[in-house]
């Protein structure tokens, strides 16, 4: 589903490599915690993911499609098959909860009818059913990332790649949150958790790629947290 | 997508931009609008100026005196050959007998000056062409016209040296008013583009992280842009439509002012404003949007690179 092959990336010609030689491959269907502390490369790594930056060195494949050198133009077409969550929630300030995700469907063309069929389900898969016409900012910081989620589920994407998903969050809306992201893995998607919590990663208990410096310095099936 | 429904969006987005960012469209469009009413400012005083120094330049005439023995007929035809140069507006025929009578009225009051005109006897003025010109310019050039062999003997006397002066004086004032009208438009309109440019930039600046967020998902570079174009070009639209109402508004209201200022000079402002409307204002419509547009294409790149 994923393969990086001997990955690397400089921010600049100077600048510190943020990955260094990386290679790994994720499964259809596997939940991932990329884990390490910050600077070890884990955004970066995600960001590679869904092309917000291309690799320096290597190959980055998604299904057999290769987006190390993805053109501009392409982005927007990778983007729509990628759900993305980030940890600062990244919704539009202006737009309505349903709007908010309707937006992700509306940028791929699809009709009316079918994003007022859609959102509402993804709505009730995260609980929000009963806050469609609210704005972000009355929402709280767990109501906001189930929002989220819920646009990045929008297009049934096959990997969704979750950046810190619960860096804002307290423990109860962190706990909310990790489930969901079990349930949406229990439906085949792919999960990319990107995080440096402990607890979470170790209540998982999925496959866990631990980063240091740029490097990966451990890749275990049912693995924990193991730094410190 | 198909085009109809990407541009149903792009519309939908571009209306809630500006009502769900009231304040920022109500500053943007003020600055638009008061930036256009600089330049209309501006264009005003040009045209008055103008006005003025137009209606003070036909006010100014050159009278070619006549000798008693010349007679109507080569009077008549220094007329007709008066008429036919280019730099002449207007020709005037005096006859002897009117000369007479203009003179005694205008000097109804002074018994010596009459006394003296019955004491000469019979009628001591010949008659006279009074010449206006097109442009202060061209009275030099009239008033060497008549030097001919033809007429030049007839020519008792040219009055335009009283006005040499003046005219002089009128063709400096005009030059230097609408060389400073030019420069004072050209100031401006720098103002205005940069005043526009750095209005944009800030909007655009405001918006960069959701212009980030439409890319991160999936949205391309001409469906984020879509709306902050349409957006710039409906306040150029409404600020151009807003100008007008205030140009006419203010012009009707004080253009009897500025006539009774101005004394019996018709300076005709609206009316200029009113003949050349559709060029002054079209022409700020275009520049406005195409500014704007431009700025808005470019202050949007950097954030599109995500």
């Amino acid at each position: 589903m994923i393969t990086l092959q001997n990955v690397s990336k400089q921010y600049s010609k100077n600048a510190p490599y943020a990955l260094k030689d990386i290679s790994m491959h994720m499964k259809a269907g596997e939940f991932v915690s990329i884990v390490g502390q910050s600077g070890s490369g884990k955004t970066t790594l995600a960001k590679l993911l869904f092309a917000e930056e291309k690799a320096t060195k290597g190959k980055v494949t998604i299904g057999d499609w290769d987006i190390t050198n993805i053109r501009q133009g392409e982005r927007p077409v990778l983007r729509r098959q990628i759900g993305v969550v980030f940890q600062d929630f990244k919704l539009l300030p202006r737009k309505t909860v349903f709007e908010n995700i309707a937006f992700a469907m509306q940028v791929a063309g699809e009709h009316s009818k079918r994003i007022h069929e859609i959102v509402p389900q993804v709505l009730k898969i995260v609980g929000l059913s009963d806050k469609s016409a609210r704005y972000p900012r009355q929402l709280s910081g767990g109501e906001q990332q189930r929002v989220s989620i819920a646009r990045a589920l929008v297009h049934q994407p096959k990997i969704l790649v979750a950046d810190e998903p619960t860096g804002n969050l307290d423990t109860i809306h962190s706990h909310e949150i990790i489930q969901l992201l079990k349930r949406i893995n229990d439906y085949g998607t792919t999960i990319v958790l990107v995080t440096h919590d402990r607890d979470i990663v170790n209540a998982l208990k999925r496959r866990v790629i631990t980063l240091a410096e740029g490097k990966i310095i451990s890749d275990i099936e049912h693995g924990k947290y193991t730094l410190k | 997508m198909s085009s109809f429904l990407s541009s149903y969006r792009v519309f939908t987005f571009t209306a809630q931009n500006i009502i769900r960012n009231f304040w920022l469209s109500f500053i943007t469009l003020t600055i638009f609008v008061l930036t256009l009413l600089t330049i209309n400012a501006v264009i005003f005083l040009n045209v008055i100026a103008d006005g003025a120094l137009e209606a003070v330049e036909q006010k100014v005439e050159v009278t070619f005196y006549f000798t008693p023995d010349a007679s109507e007929d080569i009077v008549q035809a220094a007329q007709g050959y008066l008429n036919g140069l280019d730099q002449v507006r207007e020709v005037t025929y005096v006859s002897a007998e009117q000369a007479l009578e203009s003179f005694k009225e205008r000097h109804a009051d002074n018994e010596i000056i009459l006394s003296s005109i019955e004491e000469v006897g019979g009628d001591p003025f010949g008659h006279a062409l009074v010449v206006s010109a097109h442009s202060s310019d061209d009275f030099a050039f009239i008033s060497e016209a008549l030097e001919t062999p033809e007429f030049a003997s007839f020519i008792k006397e040219k009055d335009l040296t009283d006005y040499e002066t003046i005219i002089e004086r009128i063709r400096t004032l005009a030059k230097r008013i609408r060389l400073g009208g030019t420069v004072l438009a050209f100031f401006f309109s720098l103002v205005a583009i940069l005043i526009i440019f750095n209005t944009i930039r800030v909007a655009i600046y405001v918006h960069r992280d959701e212009i980030g967020i439409m890319k991160l998902v999936g949205a391309n570079d001409w469906f984020v842009r879509g709306p902050f174009l349409l957006e710039a070009l409906f306040y150029s639209l409404l600020a151009v439509v807003l100008i007008v109402l205030v140009t006419f508004i203010l012009l009707a209201q004080f253009e009897p002012n500025i006539n009774n200022y101005f004394g019996d000079i018709d300076v005709s402002v609206l009316s200029h404003f009113k003949e050349n409307g559709f060029i002054i204002f079209g022409a700020q419509f275009v520049g406005l949007a195409f500014l704007s547009l431009l700025t808005t294409l470019f202050a949007m790149r950097r954030y599109l690179r995500v």
